[in-house]
């Protein structure tokens, strides 16, 4: 076996560890197949957030020309509102292709009108429910359930494998500081996983653009990330049972972690904080909407006007069908769907609020919801994006009020270039 | 057969002195009762709101007063897609596909309100149901119990006296397969109940048998793989570390692999951007509310030559309705080729999806079984086209009614005259041709058919991974 220097110094033993790792093929291997993997990750992220792109901009071409289309035939600013509908987007940000999130199965992507907006904000173009369901391969994942199983096969037998060679009690003799000689060898064979996982986090992040504050603290969680379960290896490995033991309590380990708290977790949570129904906040809407036809014009005016009290002057409607009256009952139906629709994005928020507490207790999931957050890609995020569509439909509304409460004249061309046009989120579409 | 047994028996006795493979045991068991639990009572609350819905649905439309027709077309219908009775134990898309569309006139919509979008979001593995815990974590359980089998005898020395016996490598083989074998019919306990429960609620057996078999012959497939790679290297550590590798490989890697390669292989246009390119389309075929667009022309001028009138007023039936129903048809003609073009497509990216199948069985069993349960894509495309019939059934109903009920000089001032307006109303007793829908199944014959392909990768692997364990076997080295 090998001779070793007794008692060496600090260095002497870093140098002397790094040389061992170095030379056994095992280790070598399982640090490729961590970098091959995070390569393909980073390769898969950056593919699908190119996807995402072009078709962004394939659909603002779209609806450009379908916009123009539209209005053509046009005669007044109220047909005109029902039947031109506008692109809603969320881009991807620069550092999305590290961790899809939500963008896996929420919507990034609506087209509205000016019609009542419950009933439209939930329609969902969600791409494909199969791969919705298991996930695409993202650097998030590869990080948060592959690696820690990278580590456990590294370090589960840094001790274990030695006694069953004989040599474990001689090494720790020998050892000047034997915890101190573990901890090394733990440590250099997790380092080695940790550089071969950032290193094309790093090239990538850097190709698409994503800021190096988003880079490092990615990088930062990642290292704190695997020092956990890097201690919680080392700590097992210490205990006085065959490889085999040591591997499967380690596996149940990251079982728990990683699938039966989280899914205890959100069981829980999604039980203690009850959403209103969607099916109650559409049939809502479309009640209110419906019985305005039936209701006396004044008894939604009036309603319309409580919000809109510049238009009180124009609110009369005379005849049995107006615009103005027909746009009115549209925002009185949302007005009526306001206290559902806010619980339901409270709801939803508080459920991620709770999310974000219990996964203090589940590192996996802290580290998936810390690298969504980094991406842009968690529920917040898609809340963001669902709080740009509703302000940007207000806008639409506040544009079209005046020139249906006016009976201004309708003109395509001048529709087209004066109609509010929606503006996704800043600096997120860097050169791709 | 008797040596086999005995060696089956002495495999037995070692697992239940085995603290780890009682451990293990008890865990999977533990997680698949509660899975069982948890996920049976939420799909049937699930079931029972939908349900719920859909009455009160089908009751607000029926129950609406005298009013325009095409004032119906607009009101238009909720249909809720209710999960089937196996959906218990694999919710499969249930989650993940909106649950509820809206029909109306003229418009196709989407499925709104999937689950996981209000959820809590606590990373990629935060939902646990029986079918994902037989997918997971039963290979490990195979693993556990059978990464030993030979390992163990090797390193206890004696796999050597046993040889020296006399007793052939293949009948050590047929033992310990047998053992684990049994095993993974005990692991199916759970999964065996949980479709009797489903039974019990209306699921045919046949289905529920299929179901068992599925998850029966996949843990097959880990055991075969167990046996041989226990077979092939010396040492227990060794094979177990091997096996765990290939868990990650196969169960966690490949399958996340390859959704990303299927959604570069066969990309497919989202709904938005295919409702553009109809849209276009739809420009040319004309507006069904303007009886006067240039597109119903020749309509107008068929209908009054054929009852030989000379102004739409003279028409015994209701040129609006008539040009509403035309159009209707028409457009629906153009609506159902996008949205079959749309759900081919998907198919399309899902098929690619499943070919991984012959590259990790857990795509297979996971494909096999969401066909069975009737959670799979094919039922989401079907309940997306009943609710199309049904929505076009109405909608044309309330078109007829539209021709046939009301007069077309009312009809034309009921914008700017309250009397004619009022006289457009037609009866509330026409809201009742609106059909009943209520989601099921397909029949466990077409379920089960769709399982073949996935069926036959899971039997492929099993062939070839017991093949390898009986030459393993012929060739064992103490």
């Amino acid at each position: 076996m090998n001779a070793r220097p007794a008692a060496p110094g600090p260095w002497a033993a870093l140098q002397c560890e790094a040389g061992f790792a170095l030379r056994e093929r095992a280790v070598w291997a399982w640090w490729l197949v961590a970098l091959a993997l995070s390569a393909l990750a980073v390769a898969a992220g950056l593919a699908e957030v190119k996807q995402q792109r072009a078709t962004i901009a394939r659909l603002v071409q779209a609806d450009d020309a379908d916009r123009i289309q539209a209005l053509q035939s046009q005669k007044d600013w109220g047909s005109a509102a029902y039947h031109v509908f506008h692109l809603t987007y969320d881009p991807p940000s620069a550092f999305a292709f590290a961790a899809l999130g939500q963008r896996d199965h929420a919507a990034w992507k609506h087209r509205v009108r000016l019609l009542a907006l419950e009933g439209q904000i939930h329609e969902r173009d969600a791409g494909n429910p199969v791969l919705a369901l298991v996930g695409r391969f993202d650097f998030a994942f590869l990080a948060a359930f592959v690696l820690p199983l990278v580590l456990i096969a590294l370090l589960h037998d840094l001790r274990a494998a030695e006694r069953a060679a004989g040599r474990h009690d001689l090494l720790e003799a020998t050892a000047g500081d034997a915890a101190a000689l573990w901890r090394l060898r733990a440590l250099l064979r997790a380092c080695g996983v940790l550089a071969a996982a950032l290193l094309p986090l790093a090239v990538a992040g850097t190709l698409a653009g994503a800021g190096a504050a988003t880079v490092l603290a990615a990088c930062g969680l990642l290292a704190a990330y695997l020092v956990f379960w890097t201690a919680v290896c080392a700590a097992l490995a210490a205990w006085r049972q065959a490889a085999p033991v040591i591997l499967a309590t380690l596996l149940a380990l990251w079982i728990v972690l990683a699938v039966v708290v989280p899914a205890a977790a959100r069981l829980a949570i999604d039980r203690a904080i009850p959403l209103p129904s969607g099916a109650d906040i559409v049939m809502t809407q479309r009640e209110a909407v419906n019985d305005a036809w039936d209701l006396p014009k004044a008894a939604t005016m009036s309603a319309f006007v409580e919000r809109h009290p510049q238009w009180a002057a124009d609110a009369a409607v005379e005849r049995p069908f107006e615009w103005k009256w027909y746009y009115a009952f549209q925002q009185v139906g949302d007005q009526k769907t306001e206290p559902l629709s806010a619980a339901y994005r409270a709801g939803r928020l508080q459920r991620d609020r709770l999310a974000g507490r219990v996964a203090l207790v589940a590192p996996p999931a802290l580290l998936q919801r810390a690298f969504q957050a980094l991406a842009g890609t968690d529920l917040r995020a898609s809340l963001a994006y669902e709080d740009r569509v509703r302000a940007f439909h207000a806008a639409l509304r506040e544009f079209h009020y005046p020139r249906l409460f006016r009976g201004e004249s309708f003109d395509p061309a001048a529709a087209q270039a004066t109609l509010p046009r929606f503006v996704p989120a800043g600096d997120r579409q860097p050169g791709m | 057969m008797r040596p086999v047994l005995v060696v089956a028996a002495g495999e037995w006795r070692w697992w239940l002195r085995s603290r780890l493979a009682l451990a293990g045991a008890l865990l999977v068991v533990g997680l698949l009762l509660a899975a069982t639990w948890v996920t049976a009572l939420g799909m049937q609350a699930e079931r029972a709101e939908r349900l719920h819905h859909q009455v009160e649905a089908e009751a607000a439309f029926r129950a609406q007063p005298d009013r325009h027709p095409h004032r119906m077309v607009h009101y238009g219908h909720y249909v809720f897609r209710t999960p089937a009775p196996l959906a218990a134990l694999d919710p499969g898309l249930d989650p993940v596909t909106g649950q509820s569309i809206f029909l109306e006139g003229h418009r196709q919509n989407t499925a709104m309100f999937a689950a996981t979008a209000a959820s809590a979001d606590l990373g990629r593995a935060d939902t646990l149901s029986p079918a994902l815990v037989y997918q997971w974590f039963g290979p490990l359980l195979m693993i556990l119990l059978g990464h030993g089998l030979f390992a163990r005898e090797r390193e206890a020395a004696t796999l050597g006296a046993l040889m020296a016996q006399g007793v052939p490598g293949t009948v050590l083989v047929a033992g310990k397969a047998l053992a684990l074998l049994s095993a993974a019919v005990l692991l199916l306990l759970p999964l065996a109940l949980g479709t009797m429960l489903a039974v019990a609620q209306g699921e045919r057996p046949a289905a529920a048998g299929a179901l068992v078999a599925t998850y029966g012959l996949y843990l097959a497939c880990w055991g075969a793989l167990s046996l041989l790679v226990s077979a092939l290297l010396r040492r227990r550590a060794a094979v177990l570390a091997a096996l765990v590798t290939l868990w990650v490989v196969l169960a966690l890697v490949l399958p996340a692999v390859a959704v990303s390669a299927a959604a570069r292989i066969a990309p497919m246009p989202g709904k938005i951007e295919t409702d553009l390119v109809m849209l276009a389309e739809l420009r040319r075929l004309g507006d069904g509310h303007n009886a006067n667009d240039p597109a119903f022309a020749r309509l107008r001028e068929d209908l009054l030559a054929r009852h030989g009138v000379q102004r739409a007023e003279d028409l015994p039936v209701n040129l609006r309705g008539v040009v509403a129903q035309f159009a209707e048809s028409r457009l629906t003609v153009t609506l159902n080729r996008h949205a079959d073009a749309q759900r081919a497509a998907e198919a399309r990216q899902a098929a690619v999806l499943a070919r991984a199948g012959w590259f990790t069985p857990l795509v297979a069993v996971a494909e096999a079984s969401r066909a069975i349960a009737g959670t799979d894509l094919a039922h989401h495309h079907r309940f997306l086209q009943q609710a199309e019939a049904l929505r076009y059934g109405f909608v044309q109903g309330l078109n007829r009614v539209h021709a046939e009920q009301l007069a077309y000089a009312d009809d034309i001032r009921r914008s700017s005259d309250s009397a004619a307006e009022r006289r457009t109303r037609v009866d509330a007793a026409n809201w009742q041709l609106l059909a009943r829908f209520r989601f099921e199944p397909d029949v466990p014959v077409a379920r089960i058919g769709r399982a073949v392909p996935p069926w036959l990768m899971l039997v492929a692997w099993l062939a070839t991974l017991a093949a390898a364990a009986v030459w393993a076997g012929r060739r064992l080295a103490p």
